[in-house]
């Protein structure tokens, strides 16, 4: 297969064709500090902070790193004062949202941001959009980016309490500034966005120790992914604690059967 | 099945319509989804929650991507409109020649300001950037017909016709 001859931050690499910057640059140890990336899913170029400077010949443009295939022999220069002028902009109108994130707050020391540049818009949410996609690609397609431009936010469906959430728990996970609340109270487990309720899924009561534990499982739904001949799981309603108790004294009862 | 649920403001959906746009107009393609949405909004002057949970559950898209098509594009409303819609271009040419104005007159006579609807649902004011027809700025669409050159006059008569209705 066809290698390219790649220039990254002085250094020579190969690449392969259709590699982003970023893969390239996390895969020979260079850092480019993202918020909206996950490698487990499509790059979206949303939160415009891992910007470098492409080198073509005479001509120089500034690219997102993780969403820029990479089809010719280019020179890349990912920690430049260009770069890093944009970089501190961008954290200084984020902080502007967020100013409680510890995430952001190192950035903020990293580019020597001045936080107080712009009003605190008292909001608590950076718009990457991870949970969107995530909810799309692992859950049950419950979160979403409505409106547009300068109204832009994460929403269920008519802002509603959503019931189509499997309280998955991805958007609380991969949330770079942790905006996304999930709470188990009383048998039920509550996502919180902005402080609203979105969704409130039923948790599975366990048989043997009376304890609730993760959410109720739509069985058939799941089922129904897989071929034919899959096999439903037995314990469904006993917790990951208590099935394995269940099981070492089955193990334990066969042992002393067979003495 | 998403779980449909009416609301008592909503207006009866006619499952027939419904059936009608999505299955006998459009096969159930979701390709044509922004189209069948446009053929909703004809029928009910906006988006009904529950005809759009309907259109989801026919064309297997799920509900939010409807949801988000519906705020992305200005031309959608999930709140009812009026039965008349005066579009006031607010462009940079149609602002220069004084539309800024018109919308204010609107405003001091019906009381409703950009996007809102008067209580006996019988207009809405709806400010748009641009209708491209910047040559014989300033324009006024009223229920899809384009007044150019129009001045306060234009926009009296067009209150008035709008209340006689």
């Amino acid at each position: 297969m066809k290698t390219l001859k790649i220039k990254i931050d002085g250094k020579e690499v190969t690449a392969k064709p259709d590699q982003t910057i970023l893969e390239l640059a996390t895969e020979n140890g260079i850092y480019i500090p993202t918020l909206c990336h996950s490698p487990a899913l499509e790059p979206a170029a949303m939160c415009r902070l891992c910007m470098v400077e492409l080198y073509e010949g005479r001509r120089k443009k500034f690219v997102t790193a993780c969403n820029f295939p990479l089809r010719r022999d280019v020179e890349i220069k990912t920690d430049t004062p260009d770069i890093r002028q944009g970089r501190k902009l961008i954290i200084e109108l984020l902080m502007a949202r967020c100013a409680d994130s510890p995430l952001l707050q190192g950035l903020a020391k990293e580019y020597g941001a001045n936080v107080q540049r712009f009003s605190d818009l008292k909001d608590d949410c950076v718009m990457c959009g991870l949970c969107a996609r995530v909810c799309e690609k692992v859950g049950g397609k419950t979160l979403t980016l409505s409106g547009r431009g300068v109204e832009i936010h994460v929403n269920t469906a008519f802002s509603e309490a959503s019931e189509f959430c499997i309280g998955c728990g991805s958007c609380v996970q991969i949330c770079p500034v942790n905006s996304i609340v999930m709470e188990d109270v009383a048998g039920e487990r509550i996502l919180k966005i902005h402080g609203r309720e979105a969704a409130r899924v039923k948790l599975v009561h366990c048989e043997m120790c009376n304890k609730h534990f993760g959410p109720v499982i739509d069985l058939t739904k799941v089922m129904s992914k897989f071929d034919k001949g899959a096999i439903p799981p037995s314990n469904a309603n006993i917790c990951p604690d208590c099935a394995r108790i269940k099981l070492a004294k089955r193990i334990a009862g066969r042992y002393y059967d067979t003495i | 099945m998403a779980g449909i649920e009416s609301k008592c403001t909503e207006p009866e959906i006619d499952y027939n319509v419904l059936n009608s746009i999505i299955v006998d107009r459009y096969n159930q393609n979701r390709e044509n989804l922004i189209m069948m949405m446009q053929a909703i909004q004809k029928q009910y002057r906006y988006l009904p929650i529950t005809a759009l949970r309907y259109l989801s559950d026919k064309v297997q898209v799920p509900l939010i991507k409807i949801f988000e098509i519906a705020t992305f594009y200005a031309s959608f409303s999930l709140k009812p409109k009026g039965k008349n819609i005066i579009n006031i271009c607010t462009g940079t040419a149609c602002h220069l020649k004084g539309t800024g104005k018109m919308v204010e007159h609107i405003t001091s006579k019906v009381g409703i300001k950009s996007g809102e609807t008067t209580p006996d649902m019988l207009l809405t004011m709806d400010n748009v950037n641009c209708v491209g027809a910047c040559a014989v700025a300033p324009v006024i669409v009223f229920n899809e017909k384009y007044y150019p050159e129009a001045d306060l006059s234009v926009i009296n008569t067009l209150l008035d016709q709008a209340k006689s209705e």
